[in-house]
């Protein structure tokens, strides 16, 4: 009997599945999920250049920043400012394969991207949310749902042309 | 939030794993839904394991019992039984799961992975310590000489 078939079963828990849970806690989080016609191994990269990335496929952020990387238990921490409608909000982000935490100082923000490779790494599954992690905002949710949809949106057609 | 899925995920892996085998990603993913929700009504910081340990077993049965074509009456879990395993012809631990009920498996995890008493998981898993015993032993008998979790 080999040691794989000895072993206890042990579930694990995806980038996307991990993004799903934490998104489902937050009333506010409006989510998006799809497949980008694009392979894994060049979707990832592109979306973690956040620099590139972020003012491609979100019309409301004019600029990203990064200020600060550092690695930190197994992923990669980041500082970083997003600039929207002229004011420059910092950002920590938590960077990890198929997993990309963004929360605004003060957690008044959140943003979560998270991606796994779909047929055999072809294309890409990926799971986009945003919301404002605060009690009484709920109501924000249509608003948040529209901005995260146009996203989507976006980055479904960048994905078909190669980004 | 995150900090904490991340902490309990191998913990939680262990559960669901054993007790949903193939669902065990899906039973994870409500897990973590269902303690992120009700965090904040866990007043004792200190009792999370043992409440996180109530939940992944609920979901990890729960999800175990959605995946079969047969859907199993919780009125009966009591005394449902299974059909006897031949040793001879266990494959390795995980067909052996595969053979037992959801139920039985969570006493499997509860009694010898976690290490409750018999009296500890049939309050928790309420049912009579008599069924906790007799769900056992046919559990264990299934993987004799064959079990190294």
């Amino acid at each position: 009997m080999s040691d794989e078939e000895r072993r206890w079963p042990v579930a694990g828990l995806g980038p996307i599945g991990r993004a799903r849970a934490l998104g489902a806690s937050i009333p506010s989080a409006a989510w998006a999920e799809g497949i980008l016609d694009a392979p894994y191994d060049a979707t990832w990269p592109w979306i973690t250049d956040l620099e590139t990335s972020i003012p491609r496929f979100d019309t409301q952020v004019r600029k990203v920043q990064v200020v600060e990387r550092a690695p930190v238990d197994g992923a990669e921490r980041l500082r970083i400012t997003a600039s929207s409608f002229g004011v420059a909000v910092p950002f920590e982000v938590r960077l990890e394969d198929g997993f990309c935490l963004m929360q605004a100082r003060a957690r008044l923000y959140l943003v979560l991207m998270a991606a796994e490779p779909h047929d055999d790494g072809a294309r890409t599954r990926f799971f986009h949310l945003e919301a404002v992690p605060l009690p009484g905002t709920r109501l924000m949710r249509g608003y948040l749902q529209r901005v995260v949809d146009s996203d989507f949106r976006n980055l479904s057609r960048l994905a078909s042309q190669g980004f | 939030m995150d900090a904490l899925v991340r902490e309990l995920m191998p913990y939680v892996g262990r559960i669901c794993g054993a007790i949903a085998l193939d669902r065990g990603d899906d039973a994870m993913q409500e897990t973590f839904i269902a303690v992120l929700r009700n965090l904040r009504t866990l007043r004792e910081p200190a009792a999370l394991h043992g409440w996180v340990r109530r939940i992944a077993v609920r979901e990890a049965v729960r999800v175990a019992r959605g995946g079969l074509e047969d859907s199993v009456d919780p009125t009966t879990l009591a005394t449902s039984a299974v059909a006897p395993i031949d040793v001879a012809t266990v494959v390795d631990v995980r067909s052996t799961l595969a053979g037992l009920a959801p139920e039985q498996r969570a006493i499997l995890v509860l009694r010898d992975v976690e290490g409750l008493s018999e009296a500890d998981a049939a309050r928790f898993l309420g049912v009579a310590e008599g069924t906790v015993k007799s769900r056992l032993h046919r559990a264990r008998s299934a993987f004799v000489g064959r079990w190294e979790p």
